[in-house]
């Protein structure tokens, strides 16, 4: 997973190094590193932001547990947004079709995850619609997502619209 | 330049209207066009000295044919074979299955050293390679623009694009009865039947409109770009083909929340030729509206390179024939 973090180090030297030893330490690779030397808190604090991709959560949490053992201030942990993203839409008998099991399917695969799902209707016992959207860590991992959807609606006799050149 | 018509339906009597305008195209540019013959499917007219087009296009409106002026059952093929001419315009109606009658029509025609242009998609989507290397060896002009796109010029581009770039991927709304359908489906949530007696009614889509519907006709334009301009032997059975009849009013309305219209977009690209409702961002140049035909390039250097315009109906028809006439005759 990617994370971003963002804390505050004494304006002291080595601050940074020390810092990013313990990110190595478990196993998270760093992707980029901003130290805002302009922005100083109020109480004369570097605020400093690092990206890392780190194996899973448990590490992560590892990880945060030793920043603070150290006495450094974490103001904010985030998972860095995805950026792939598509939407799909699903036409047919959506509301009496297993498109909960597909949603569980996407969710179970890792690296991409069903941001928002919208259903239309037209009356009972007629064809209706549905919109999903999808985001991914990768645009590998949105067209493999993309490539499970369309096979589990072909077999719930759903017809998949995706978008044109995806 | 001596030109034999073969089939003389809406189009061949459209391009005939045409040709009898003075200050035409090819008029313009000193060619004189003689219209030594003209077969239908209940006979043919044939005079060496050159046909007084506009008689004969005033029987065959009020007749249904011009059997009467010649003589009754004669042949499209013996008209062919038995008339001296530079160029036949093959323009009878389309049969994707087996390509007939045209497919006859074009390989006696290329035989007998005459150049060829058609509207006519039957048998260059059965038979692509085969005309194409039969055309080379007799060398003989084979011209088919109005099979894709009618008045666009789509094939003249996508070989221009070819010359300094590569073209990795075609995607093209290509079918105009469709694109109709859609557009009115979206702007007035209407359903899709009503939508299509509508343009029924307008003479935008035919009586059976099947062909259309399932995206055959999508198909078929598909099969003879991807062939012309990627050099692909592909045939109608190398196309996944989905069409339009399980778009609703609801589908749309879901997709313009999103951001997206849905079009019936044909793809040539890495994964094979496909033909599918698609989505297509509301900016995207694709996205274009009611009868309206787009094509869009995407190129190894130039991105994407897209082109629009009409392309069905007799008018727009007539402007490609014409267009390929003037190249015919440019170059003999």
């Amino acid at each position: 997973m990617l994370v971003r973090v963002e804390m505050e180090l004494e304006d002291k030297p080595g601050q940074l190094v020390r810092v990013l030893e313990p990110v190595a330490r478990f196993g998270g690779n760093i992707q980029s590193v901003v130290h805002l030397r302009e922005k100083k808190t109020p109480l004369g604090r570097l605020p400093v932001t690092v990206v890392f991709e780190i194996p899973d959560r448990e590490k992560l949490e590892r990880l945060l547990e030793t920043f603070r053992g150290m006495g450094i201030r974490i103001t904010q942990v985030g998972e860095r947004e995805w950026t792939a993203k598509t939407t799909i839409l699903l036409l047919g008998h959506v509301v009496h079709s297993d498109l909960q099991k597909l949603i569980d399917a996407l969710n179970t695969m890792g690296g991409v995850r069903v941001s928002d799902l919208s259903l239309a209707m037209r009356g009972p016992g007629m064809e209706s619609a549905a919109r999903m959207s999808l985001v991914a860590e990768s645009s590998e991992r949105l067209s493999q997502a993309l490539s499970l959807v369309e096979e589990m609606a072909s077999k719930m006799e759903l017809l998949s619209v995706r978008v044109v050149g995806q | 330049m001596r030109v034999i018509f073969v089939g003389f339906g809406n189009l061949g009597r459209g391009l005939a209207r045409a040709l009898l305008q003075p200050n035409n195209p090819l008029q313009r540019q000193g060619t004189e066009v003689k219209v030594v013959a003209v077969a239908d499917d209940r006979g043919g007219v044939v005079d060496e000295k050159g046909l007084e087009l506009g008689k004969v296009l005033e029987t065959a409106e009020r007749e249904g044919t011009v059997a009467s002026l010649g003589r009754p059952g004669l042949s499209a093929v013996e008209v062919i074979r038995e008339t001296e001419a530079e160029v036949v315009l093959e323009l009878t109606p389309t049969n994707i299955r087996t390509g007939e009658p045209g497919l006859t029509h074009i390989r006696e025609a290329m035989k007998l050293k005459r150049h060829v242009v058609t509207s006519n998609k039957g048998p260059l989507v059965v038979a692509f390679r085969e005309l194409s290397e039969l055309a080379r060896r007799q060398g003989v002009q084979f011209r088919y623009s109005a099979t894709v796109g009618g008045a666009i010029p789509v094939l003249t581009l996508a070989k221009r694009l070819s010359l300094g770039d590569r073209i990795l991927a075609i995607r093209g709304v290509l079918n105009g009865t469709t694109n109709y359908i859609l557009t009115r489906m979206e702007r007035e949530g209407l359903p899709q039947d009503i939508v299509l007696r509508e343009a029924q009614e307008l003479g935008i889509a035919e009586k059976d409109p099947t062909l259309d519907l399932e995206g055959v006709d999508t198909a078929c334009k598909l099969v003879i770009l991807a062939n012309a301009t990627l050099g692909l032997d592909a045939t109608l059975q190398d196309v996944r083909v989905l069409g339009i009849s399980r778009i609703t009013p609801e589908a749309l309305k879901l997709a313009k929340e999103a951001g997206y219209t849905i079009k019936l977009v044909g793809s040539a690209d890495s994964k094979g030729l496909s033909v599918r409702p698609s989505l297509v961002p509301l900016d995207h140049p694709l996205a274009v509206s009611g009868t309206l035909n787009a094509v869009c390039f995407e190129l190894e250097y130039g991105r994407e390179v897209t082109i629009t315009g009409f392309g069905a109906g007799p008018r727009e028809t007539s402007s490609a024939l014409l267009s390929d006439l003037v190249e015919v005759s440019q170059n003999i």
